[in-house]
């Protein structure tokens, strides 16, 4: 095994970890666990695809969280507001589509379970049991969340085009904020704050490994996880390797250079907005299935200052560092909540609040002494550790051929 | 046969005039000198060819092909490269990479190991060939201006703009550049150089062309622009005691 080898191998050990982890773990707390890491997978996506399109691109966007929250609420209002029935309502706003109606529910707000009933539910008390409606497809929904949040990419990517630096940081900051006070004040469609419920991922349970795991059973929505941030990283990889890395390196470097080599920065620029929106989305989507509720506290900037910060501790020019990073920290946070006593002087440490100053003394730490975090110079001395040794022993040939020549 | 048009550019910041109704014309490979004194309006004269800025009125012509209203990717890909008078490498990336995003925007056709090889030629002209993995930041500022030269060989352009290439560069490394210079220019590239450094213009240029307060005040053989005494005064100023005559 060389020098440069030891990334790839540890970046197997460590999907073999994962991938046998919830085999092999047996702890009381084993549902809290497992929900830490699939959190951890989520900002795993999150911190990668930021990392990607700030690390890489150079386009130090706040807008991450509002992809995110555009997925999660695309599928969420999909699969709250939209089924087919066999019969018509003649209530709600309903199309015939073959023999089946697609029936919209009319919004009531956060009274929906308590005072007033939409327009689908009298309609089954109506029926009396007799007709049974469908919900429509979590997957679809998903499908959905994916494509509103390239399509939302492709906006803000061609909005965002004049602008660098501070300026595009801002601007997404806004685009936000936004998204979150109208999620928040639309409450007849959103419920705002008390949230939108979701089905679950697998609502009627699923069969695995020859075993059947209920809706509630955490391993079905781990490698659903796992495997979405596989695909994410695999898909990073692949585009940070090929053209399209390239130039979007080079625009982060410098863009009038770029474009002055035919580099067309605008078409890279935009489609690495879309590309990094729709895996937001894609998260954002899956994870809302998975909670069951999304309410717009999802898209606050402090969730974007964490995606922001575990990029930055863990390095923010490596995808890989970033996801492993993102695990780590979630993990550790996590962790950090117990709270304890200071014996002598009798204090009780409120861990809830003071692991948030750990994590800013980290984020402090790293920024001041190691400028591209503390996972990311790692790989680096595996990959490129080699480099200056190959150099010098280059230029000592190339002296020595200058000599005797 | 290259053919470079420029007919009656003018640009406006504001109310500074930076280009004066400039028109000149590019044949075949020449190798043209671009001179004036500070603020003349040679930097916006080749922002203005690359695309980086639009003309408030006139035209550019490549090859036929009007070039003055495409982005500046578009006219790198019709054939007219440039470099810049602060080097502008991509200093996150290594020396080869840098050299291969020309390379791969262009797409002419050619397969990641034929790129990767006409690269290494590159560099190996360059002589630094043994730097290809490092960053561009860990290279001194005259290999960085070798590099920019790389990245414009690796353009293939019929046009090229150096802006101020020797500035601040080792006399071992202006070598170099003037080998290059006399190579790209030889394989049929048509320069237009812009510096200082005059004994450089002289001794490459068999035309140059002046600019002042964004006026193209000569346009001749070196030997004539040296002694035009609009160039003279340009440069060196009016004598009070000749003001009065």
């Amino acid at each position: 095994m060389t020098k440069q080898q030891t990334p790839l191998i540890m970046g197997i050990v460590i999907i073999l970890f994962f991938a046998v982890f919830p085999f092999v773990y047996t702890g009381t707390n084993y549902p809290y666990v497992m929900h830490i890491i699939i959190a951890g997978f989520y900002y795993a996506i999150l911190t990668s695809s930021w990392s990607m399109l700030s690390g890489y691109g150079g386009q130090f966007s706040f807008g991450h969280m509002g992809f995110t929250g555009i997925g999660a609420y695309t599928t969420a209002l999909f699969c709250h507001y939209i089924y087919l029935s066999p019969e018509a309502t003649n209530i709600c706003t309903e199309f015939s589509i073959g023999s089946q109606y697609l029936v919209f529910v009319n919004p009531i707000g956060i009274t929906s379970s308590t005072l007033v009933q939409d327009c689908l539910r009298e309609a089954l008390t109506i029926w009396d049991g007799s007709v049974q409606v469908t919900p429509m497809p979590v997957w679809l929904g998903i499908i959905l969340g994916i494509a509103m949040g390239g399509l939302f990419g492709l906006l803000i990517g061609l909005l965002v085009l004049p602008l660098r630096a501070a300026y595009l940081a801002l601007f997404t900051l806004g685009f936000t904020e936004i998204l979150r006070a109208v999620i928040s004040s639309e409450l007849a469609i959103t419920r705002g704050q008390a949230g939108l419920e979701l089905p679950m991922l697998f609502e009627n349970g699923i069969n695995l490994f020859g075993k059947h795991y209920d809706k509630t059973d955490k391993i079905p929505p781990y490698f659903v996880m796992f495997f979405l941030l596989l695909i994410c990283l695999g898909i990073l990889y692949w585009l940070a390797q090929s053209k399209f890395g390239l130039f979007i390196r080079a625009l982060r470097e410098d863009q009038d250079a770029a474009a002055a080599l035919g580099v067309n920065t605008t078409k890279y620029k935009i489609m690495l907005f879309v590309i990094t929106s729709m895996m937001a989305a894609a998260a954002g989507a899956f994870f809302a299935h998975y909670i069951g509720i999304i309410s717009p506290n999802n898209l606050m900037i402090l969730q974007m200052s964490l995606v922001v910060s575990m990029a930055v501790i863990a390095g923010i020019e490596n995808i890989f560092a970033a996801a492993i990073g993102a695990i780590i920290i979630e993990f550790t946070l996590e962790m950090l909540r117990s709270s304890f006593d200071i014996p002598i002087i009798g204090i009780e440490v409120d861990m809830t609040i003071w692991r948030l100053v750990v994590f800013g003394a980290l984020l402090m730490i790293t920024l001041r002494l190691s400028r591209n975090g503390i996972i990311a110079p790692i790989i680096t001395y595996f990959s490129r550790g080699h480099v200056a040794e190959e150099t010098v022993a280059k230029r000592k040939t190339s002296n020595a051929n200058e000599e005797s020549a | 046969m290259i053919n470079l048009v420029v007919k009656d550019l003018n640009k406006n910041f504001g109310g500074l005039h930076v280009l004066k109704g400039v028109s000149f014309e590019i044949n075949g490979p020449e190798l043209i000198g671009l001179i004036g004194p500070n603020g003349a309006g040679k930097t916006t004269l080749t922002n203005v060819l690359d695309g980086a800025i639009k003309p408030n009125s006139g035209t550019v012509y490549l090859d036929g092909i009007r070039i003055d209203q495409l982005q500046p990717f578009e006219v790198a890909r019709h054939g007219l490269g440039r470099t810049f008078q602060v080097t502008r490498s991509f200093r996150r990336m290594t020396v080869l990479e840098n050299l291969l995003v020309p390379a791969l925007a262009l797409d002419q056709g050619l397969s990641r190991p034929e790129i990767h090889d006409k690269a290494m030629e590159v560099l190996e002209f360059l002589t630094v060939d043994h730097l290809r993995n490092e960053f561009a930041q860990s290279l001194s500022g005259g290999q960085q201006k070798l590099l920019e030269l790389g990245r414009l060989l690796m353009l293939n352009p019929d046009v090229i703009i150096l802006d101020e290439p020797f500035a601040g560069v080792h006399p071992k490394l202006m070598e170099i550049i003037y080998k290059y210079i006399e190579r790209v220019n030889n394989d049929g590239t048509a320069i237009i150089l812009i510096s200082h450094q005059m004994d450089s213009i002289f001794s490459l240029c068999k035309r140059l062309l002046v600019l002042n307060y964004g006026d193209l005040i000569a346009d001749g053989t070196p030997d004539v622009v040296k002694n035009d005494p609009t160039v003279i005064e340009a440069y060196l100023g009016v004598d009070e005691d000749d003001e009065g005559h």
